[in-house]
This record gives structure tokens, C-alpha cells and sequence, in this order.
């Protein structure tokens, strides 16, 4: 129930109720005013893609250093050196060979039967039956 | 709860850092917001936007933390209340002192205008008690809302409410309000 007091006061305030304060540049103000924010997420992000930048820069100039210091001939004596060893060493693999004495000894082929025939077949039953 | 369109703005703000949002809802309620720093500074109108400024600066910052289980509006009311009381601790020595008797001289020099009898009859309460008279009988906010805003207990509120109406109301009456 209104007692005398809140119906004076109400009557006195009814227009400071209705007031309506105009904007006026205030929210530009408050606007300009803000401070930026920087969420973790943001951050990180950030800092990923500044190392990709780096990354970045860093390839181009390795590229640049290979391309001035003419490195391509470079590379290519090399590769086709590498080539020209490797088929060498078949070669003579394959021509010593036939000739070449190898000594068995009985172990070791006790050893490969043993894990050829017990081992292999035990670890591929556990494999299945672990996946069955 | 909170509508709808406040909280599709608040989510644009919290999530992608959306300041076209919040300057909407900034244009929303910065009126409700100047005012009550008006009506609790006693009209000092550029402490009131200064004030205001704060809060809204405030709830950008923290507007992760609104999740929505209130209006905005109860919200960023409780940010304003929040950042009125500690401007008032900053201020503790000097700010009642020197505002109300400023409003209360200008009143006696006979201004009839009511604003500022009202400022005058508000300069008589307690900072709560002049907080919870303007929550309710200017921004129309009911006792439990009230007690929200402020944090204060709601049987507390109205104790405010009733000491603060008594001595506004016998004030006015004084000054020839009410008949």
C-alpha cells in the first residue's frame, strides 16, 4: 500500500523518470576510448603467424643465397656423383659375387628358421586377435 | 533474463571483438546510465559522464563475464553502482561535503526549479539510500533488482527506501511541496 510519502514522491519524480539524457557525442567519446583487446587465442595466433612469416622469409633467402652463388651446378655434381658411386658399388657387388666366399655359420641359420617359423607367425596371431 | 538483441550484441563483442556492437549498446544506455550518475552526483553533469565513460569502458572489458542470468541492463546498472562507490571512497574526504552544500545554496536561493529541490532533498540522504531512491523511483527498478544491482540485502533496501522517502518527502514539505 502507498502511504502520502511515495505518492508525493512519485508525483515529484514522474518527470525525472521520463528524462532521456541525449547522446551528444558520448558515445563517440567512449568509443574512442576503448582499449584494445587481446584474447590468448588472439595472441597465439599471432605469434603463429609471425613465425610462419619468419619461416617465410628465411626460405626466400636461402633461395636467394643459392640463386647468387650459382648453386645449382653445385648440386647437380653432387647428385651426379652420388648416381655414379652408387651404380659403381652394384656393379662390382655383382660381379664379385659369384666369386665371393661367404662363411654360414649353423647358429645363425638355427636363429633365422626359429625366427621365421615361431616368432613371425606368434606375433601376427597376437596382432589379429588383438584387432579381432 | 537478458534480450534477445543485447545478447546478440554482447556475444559480437565477446567473441569477434565486434566494436560496431558495442557502440549499439552503448547508444542504448547511455542515457539510463548518465543519469543515474546525475541523480547521484546531484546534477554534477561532467563527474556523471566521466563516471559513465568508465563504466562502459569497464563492461567492454569485462564483457566475458556477462553470461546472460540477468538483463545487461541489471548488469552493466551493477558495474555503474560499482564504479560510483569507489569513486566515492576516492573521493571520501571532500565529495559530500563540498556537493551538498553547493546544491543546498542553490536551493535556498530560492530557484523554484523541482530538479533541483529534488537534488537538494537528495543531497540529505546516504549514498545506499540515495542509490536505491533513484533505482526505484527514477530507472523504475523493483526491490529485488535493486538489491542486485547494489548487492545489498533486500530487506535492507527497503529500510533504505523508507528512511530515504521520509526524509526527501518531509524536506519537500518543508519547501512547500505536497500541500
Amino acid at each position: 500500500m502507498e502511504d502520502k510519502n511515495d505518492i508525493l514522491l512519485k508525483q515529484l519524480f514522474a518527470d525525472a523518470a521520463k528524462q532521456t539524457i541525449e547522446d551528444n557525442g558520448f558515445t563517440e567519446r567512449v568509443m574512442m576510448n576503448l582499449p584494445e583487446m587481446t584474447d590468448p587465442v588472439m595472441a597465439e595466433s599471432k605469434v603463429h603467424r609471425l613465425s610462419q612469416l619468419w619461416t617465410l622469409f628465411c626460405v626466400g633467402v636461402a633461395l636467394l643465397a643459392f640463386w647468387f652463388a650459382k648453386g645449382w651446378p653445385v648440386l647437380e655434381s653432387i647428385l651426379s656423383g652420388g648416381k655414379q658411386m652408387l651404380i659403381n658399388t652394384i656393379e662390382v657387388f655383382l660381379i664379385t659375387a659369384p666369386t665371393t666366399e661367404i662363411n654360414i655359420n649353423p647358429w645363425f641359420v638355427v636363429l633365422l628358421l626359429g625366427f621365421v617359423l615361431v616368432f613371425l607367425p606368434y606375433q601376427t596371431y597376437r596382432k589379429l586377435s588383438a584387432t579381432l | 533474463m537478458a534480450s534477445i538483441s543485447d545478447i546478440a550484441l554482447v556475444t559480437q563483442v565477446a567473441v569477434f571483438h565486434n566494436k560496431q556492437a558495442f557502440d549499439q549498446l552503448v547508444r542504448k544506455y547511455q542515457s539510463p546510465v548518465r543519469r543515474f550518475f546525475l541523480n547521484q552526483t546531484l546534477g554534477n553533469e561532467q563527474l556523471s559522464d566521466d563516471l559513465a565513460q568508465e563504466t562502459f569502458i569497464k563492461a567492454y572489458v569485462n564483457i566475458s563475464k556477462f553470461h546472460g542470468m540477468s538483463s545487461f541492463s541489471t548488469w552493466l546498472m551493477r558495474i555503474a553502482y560499482n564504479v560510483y562507490y569507489d569513486d566515492v571512497r576516492a573521493r571520501k574526504q571532500t565529495y559530500d561535503i563540498e556537493d551538498s552544500s553547493a546544491v543546498r545554496q542553490s536551493a535556498n536561493n530560492g530557484d523554484s526549479n523541482i530538479k533541483m529541490d529534488i537534488h537538494a532533498a537528495m543531497a540529505l540522504l546516504k549514498p545506499d539510500e540515495r542509490t536505491c531512491i533513484t533505482l526505484q523511483l527514477i530507472d523504475g527498478y523493483p526491490i529485488d533488482q535493486i538489491s542486485k544491482i547494489t548487492g545489498i540485502a533486500e530487506n535492507t533496501v527497503k529500510s533504505h527506501l523508507k528512511r530515504g522517502k521520509d526524509k526527501m518527502a518531509n524536506y519537500l514539505r518543508e519547501n512547500g511541496y505536497g500541500g
